[in-house]
């Protein structure tokens, strides 16, 4: 898969491991893998993991302080783990392919 | 600073930026109704009335001029929407959006269907034969619509709250359609057709909200939405206008005459306005919840009856003053049910 699918069914399938994620690390991932570079697709990222988040196919499950500024200092940093409902979502539109 | 003070500070910013996206939808939909009544006193829309009256009958003229208004709403909400998405650099995510038909992109086009040939066609008729104020408040019906679907269909319990809800936007309903007629009865004359656009305003946005949801919710939004206005585009310069041209009307004749400066203008400023209110729509979700942003995005009714007045002088009857009213008291009764949105939010 990869690149070529669009950037939720990626972020989903990165959270379909069933770990829980820190935002920067899948913003990150993404941001290497699509070619994304620079502030703006990195914030533009983060509100698709926002995005799904408040579609209830992922929760908030720990934060901590960025006081290193590995993501933005002093901001938030979110760790999120996939729902059921994600499950089920990210399942029907990423794997039916693999 | 610590965790607490921050996470306080974090879901303040979501909030207000929230609102403010919710506030912005209300303004441009409320502003879309300036430019669609306008567009039908300019030409080549009131001469291609008139001219199709005059062999058809005035029902039949004002549905097929509306195919032809709706047609350019979606090009130009199109163009607006290709130009955003321009911006934000998104035109990769839009060919890789639009290769996952399966999945996600079929949603939009279904949506389309029922957004663009029921829903805006059925606007344009309210405001062609009654008035830009009737067709934004009898569209504020549409929550009901959408929650009777989900009831049927995804077996969504409708709560005492919602119901309560419901049963207010059903009176405001009562008031605005029956007010109208009532008065409309006197006077000899009913455009039913004008009625009949404003239920389907209602209906076709109510069923559209249900579908589309299943693919914007794995897509990204600014992406979906122009996916389904593409899908809408299709639907009428592909299959409606050729087949009403076929069928003898003057369609494309009048269509190229649409590039005129005023007239070109009237239609780039429609496309704008609703382009950016489905993506301020949007845009609230995720920051104050479905709930909320739907809420706040139904004052639209009353930012077009304050548009409307300011620019035409309207004052629209009483009856839709009242009942617009009692719809947005519903539709916030309705929406502000849900609260976990709110409270993910802020991180308890």
């Amino acid at each position: 898969m990869g690149k070529n699918r669009p950037i939720k069914f990626r972020i989903l399938e990165l959270f379909l491991d069933g770990e829980a994620h820190w935002n920067y690390e899948i913003v990150s991932k993404i941001q290497e893998e699509y070619g994304m570079k620079g502030n703006f697709h990195r914030d533009s990222i983060n509100f698709d993991i926002l995005e799904l988040a408040s579609g209830g196919m992922l929760k908030d499950v720990e934060q901590k302080v960025d006081e290193e500024g590995i993501y933005k200092k002093d901001f938030l940093l979110h760790k999120y783990m996939i729902t059921d409902f994600g499950k089920v979502r990210g399942s029907d539109a990423c794997l039916r392919y693999v | 600073m610590d965790l607490k003070a921050l996470k306080a500070q974090e879901s303040k910013r979501k909030i207000s930026k929230g609102y403010m996206w919710a506030l912005f939808c209300a303004v441009f939909w409320g502003i879309w109704y300036l430019p669609g009544t306008v567009v039908w006193v300019l030409n080549p829309f009131d001469e291609m009335y008139g001219v199709i009256a005059g062999t058809s009958g005035d029902a039949v003229s004002l549905v097929v001029t509306a195919a032809l208004i709706t047609a350019f709403n979606a090009l130009t909400v199109m163009l607006a929407l290709m130009l955003w998405n321009g911006v934000l650099g998104k035109f990769g995510e839009l060919g890789r959006t639009l290769k996952e038909f399966h999945p996600c992109s079929k949603w939009f086009f279904l949506a389309s269907i029922f957004g663009g040939p029921i829903a805006i066609l059925g606007s344009f008729m309210a405001m062609g034969f009654i008035g830009g104020a009737f067709a934004a408040v009898a569209a504020l019906l549409y929550p009901v619509i959408g929650s009777v679907l989900a009831y049927y269909w995804y077996g969504e319990k409708i709560s005492k709250r919602a119901a309560t809800g419901i049963v207010i936007i059903i009176l405001g309903g009562i008031t605005i359609f029956g007010g109208g007629v009532i008065t409309e009865l006197a006077a000899g004359s009913v455009p039913w057709i004008g009625y009949l656009g404003g239920l389907m305003a209602a209906a076709g946005w109510g069923i559209e909200g249900a579908i589309a949801g299943k693919g914007l919710d794995i897509s990204e939004p600014d992406v979906g939405l122009t996916l389904r206005f593409l899908g809408e585009n299709i639907i009428w310069w592909i299959i409606i206008v050729p087949i009403l041209a076929i069928v003898g009307y003057p369609m494309y004749s009048f269509a190229l005459q649409a590039f005129e400066p005023l007239t070109l203008l009237v239609l780039i400023f429609a496309g704008i306005t609703f382009g950016f209110c489905y993506v301020c729509w949007y845009k609230s979700f995720p920051l104050i919840g479905v709930g909320r942003g739907q809420g706040i995005g139904n004052l639209y009714g009353l930012c077009a009856i304050i548009f409307i007045f300011l620019f035409f002088g309207d004052v629209p009857q009483w009856t839709i003053i009242v009942g617009g009213t009692l719809c947005v008291i519903g539709s916030f009764v309705m929406f502000t049910e849900e609260t976990s949105a709110l409270e993910t939010l802020r991180g308890e």
